[in-house]
């Protein structure tokens, strides 16, 4: 189901490509950044009592699609995400939106969603690593001359899924994993 | 510029929870405890109607019945005759029954602290004919252990069952434990685990059924040794309903299988092999102790070499998952031939060559062995789609039991295993 959410994703993003307009603009928005955010967990070492963690990852990843309107460019996005115990690579259908055209400074708004696959990953023994579904909407700023590189800043939220079957224990039989990386990304890019 | 969008956004921020947030669910074992009344317990064996498997545990085999236990409750007899459709013919109830040998018509079955005698002349209507008490002081089931409180006449036991619970964990502990709570003896394991194609051993006229690397039971002459955690017991079974507590033998700690093999006998403990004479089956002596580690080890044996499994898992504490194969043509000093890595090795059965080796959920391993250096490279096939707890190899045919069912195959070309029925667990025949 979640491959196919994927599937669907990239190719409702893909479909860009196929509306071969007369002078079709390509678009590249490359970004690196910062994943924040926080844990709150049962730690077993202290009574199981609640204990807040921040996390921080780094994130990369690159957009790649066409302008399909004045204000509305869609494409592919890959990225690569650094979590502390994963490492995930996003591929996702995304649209960039302007809200405003024709200005120096520009506010937009950006959405992926897509899915994380972990073939950089590598595990330790016995554990297993599966990625999971992928959304990352927010908004950004572009300051730069329209027609040319410009530069930006996105503030977004990402919401990230993963999966890890790990070895159980030695009174358990079985022992996985569900988590979801709730994280605010800061990140700066380049794009013309 | 919107400040209404501006604002939206804003607020949107600040509602997006920006914590992980991580789910670990373990299937854990939990115990409870729970006192048991000897004189209760001792009227309650009895046949009783045929029920579908739930807990397989370890199986015998004898002439065309099969008898396969359901762990801590009884013994199921199963007709065989026709190994494409076995039947289920009758249920014998026995609280804390974990082990069966065989002599002629009389089944010797462990319940809790006692040795019983089952008379299975008529397989539809098994009787107790026969009953020693307070043998057996300790035992384990499915890592749960009871315990024999003599003074009140009680068995302490703990219940093992299995619950799913689900923890909010940091994200970050992806790497599994590398230390263990180390030299917990109740998590070795009780489970079954059988086989042999040769473990017939010496009888004395009688004829014994078979049983095979994981039992604790072993028939010779006229003996039945019982192995419990520490000791091994003697039974003398001159005449074959009343068994007698003839002697008992103190063994270390962790003992698990005894194999009966040409006037030896083979005791795979948690540490090692132990190798008993038993030229005087009323007095076996040891010979050597194989040490090799801790792990859960069957051990079968053909001519002179032994097979012997380590492995790992929820119920054996160790860090091997092997198959060791030794030299045993002296028992007095055996020497390691080679080891073989293996995945998660329990059971295991050998019809030479070919040696039959359940890899737990990772299936059943078929190997040639005629080359004992290479046997890694003689793997005849290996099949995925099954849990294979214990392997009997009968010649033509082989008997499989897993945590999903009991199996028979035709293994006239053992690179083709023809599936002849399955038994599963929870579903009638």
């Amino acid at each position: 189901m979640k491959k196919l959410t994927f599937i669907l994703l990239l190719f409702l993003a893909g479909s860009g490509y196929a509306q071969k307009a007369k002078n079709v603009r390509f678009v590249n928005h490359t970004e690196f950044g910062g994943l924040f955010g926080r844990v709150k967990y049962e730690n077993p070492y202290a009574g199981n009592a609640n204990q807040v963690d921040s996390k921080t990852s780094l994130t990369i990843q690159t957009f790649n699609g066409i302008q399909i309107h004045d204000k509305l460019s869609t494409g592919v996005t890959l990225g690569m995400d650094w979590y502390k115990t994963a490492l995930l690579n996003p591929i996702a259908g995304g649209i960039r939106y302007d809200f405003v055209a024709e200005k120096n400074v520009k506010l937009f708004g950006t959405v992926d969603a897509g899915y994380a696959f972990t073939w950089f990953h590598d595990d330790a023994d016995g554990a297993d690593t599966k990625g999971g579904i992928m959304v990352n909407p927010g908004v950004g700023m572009r300051v730069g001359k329209p027609g040319v590189a410009a530069f930006t800043i996105t503030l977004t939220y990402k919401r990230q899924e993963a999966h890890i079957t790990k070895v159980p224990l030695w009174d358990q039989k079985e022992r996985y994993e569900d988590r979801v990386y709730n994280r605010l990304a800061l990140r700066l890019g380049i794009s013309f | 510029m919107k400040p209404k969008l501006l604002l939206l956004c804003v607020v949107a921020w600040l509602c997006w929870s920006c914590n992980d947030q991580c789910k670990e669910t373990r299937v854990v074992r939990r115990f409870s405890n729970a006192t048991y009344s000897l004189m209760e317990l001792r009227t309650q064996v009895k046949a009783e109607s045929p029920r579908t498997l739930e807990q397989p545990g370890k199986m015998y085999v004898k002439g065309k019945y099969l008898y396969v236990n359901e762990i801590k409750k009884g013994i199921h007899i199963i007709d065989n005759g026709n190994p494409a459709s076995p039947k289920f013919v009758t249920f014998i109830n026995i609280p804390g029954n974990g082990d069966i040998a065989v002599r002629d018509n009389i089944l010797y079955a462990d319940s809790f602290c006692d040795l019983v005698s089952i008379d299975i002349t008529n397989p539809t209507a098994p009787k107790e004919v026969g009953r020693v008490d307070n043998v057996f002081k300790t035992g384990l089931f499915d890592g749960g252990g009871w315990s024999l409180n003599e003074s009140v006449g009680a068995i302490n036991d703990q219940n093992v069952e299995w619950v799913t619970e689900t923890v909010t964990v940091n994200c970050e502990d992806n790497v599994p434990p590398t230390t263990w709570w180390g030299g917990v003896i109740w998590m070795l394991a009780d489970r079954a685990s059988f086989s042999s194609s040769s473990a017939s051993p010496q009888s004395s006229g009688g004829s014994n059924g078979q049983a095979g690397s994981m039992a604790r039971f072993a028939l010779d002459r006229n003996f039945l040794y019982a192995v419990s955690q520490s000791q091994m017991h003697l039974f003398k079974i001159d005449k074959p309903a009343q068994p007698v507590d003839f002697t008992t033998i103190n063994m270390g700690w962790g003992i698990e299988t005894i194999f009966p093999y040409d006037n030896k006998l083979f005791i795979g403990s948690s540490t090692g092999m132990f190798i008993y004479d038993n030229t005087n089956p009323a007095e076996p002596k040891q010979l050597s102790n194989f040490q090799h580690g801790r792990a859960c080890d069957p051990v079968v044996v053909h001519e002179d070499i032994a097979y012997v499994t380590l492995r790992t898992g929820t119920a054996c504490a160790g860090s091997q998952n092997q198959l060791d194969l030794v030299d045993v043509s002296n028992p007095a000093a055996p020497q390691l031939i080679k080891s073989y890595q293996m995945e998660n090795p329990h059971g295991l059965s050998i019809n030479f060559p070919t040696l039959f080796l359940c890899e737990g959920e990772h299936g059943l391993k078929v190997f040639d062995v005629a080359d004992k250096f290479s046997v890694d490279r003689n793997q005849l096939a290996h099949f995925k789609d099954m849990h294979a707890y214990d392997v009997i190899s009968l010649g033509k045919t082989l008997l499989l039991i897993g945590e999903d069912g009991f199996y028979q195959y035709d293994a006239s070309n053992p690179k083709d295993l023809k599936m002849l029925s399955k038994i599963p667990v929870g579903k009638a025949i």
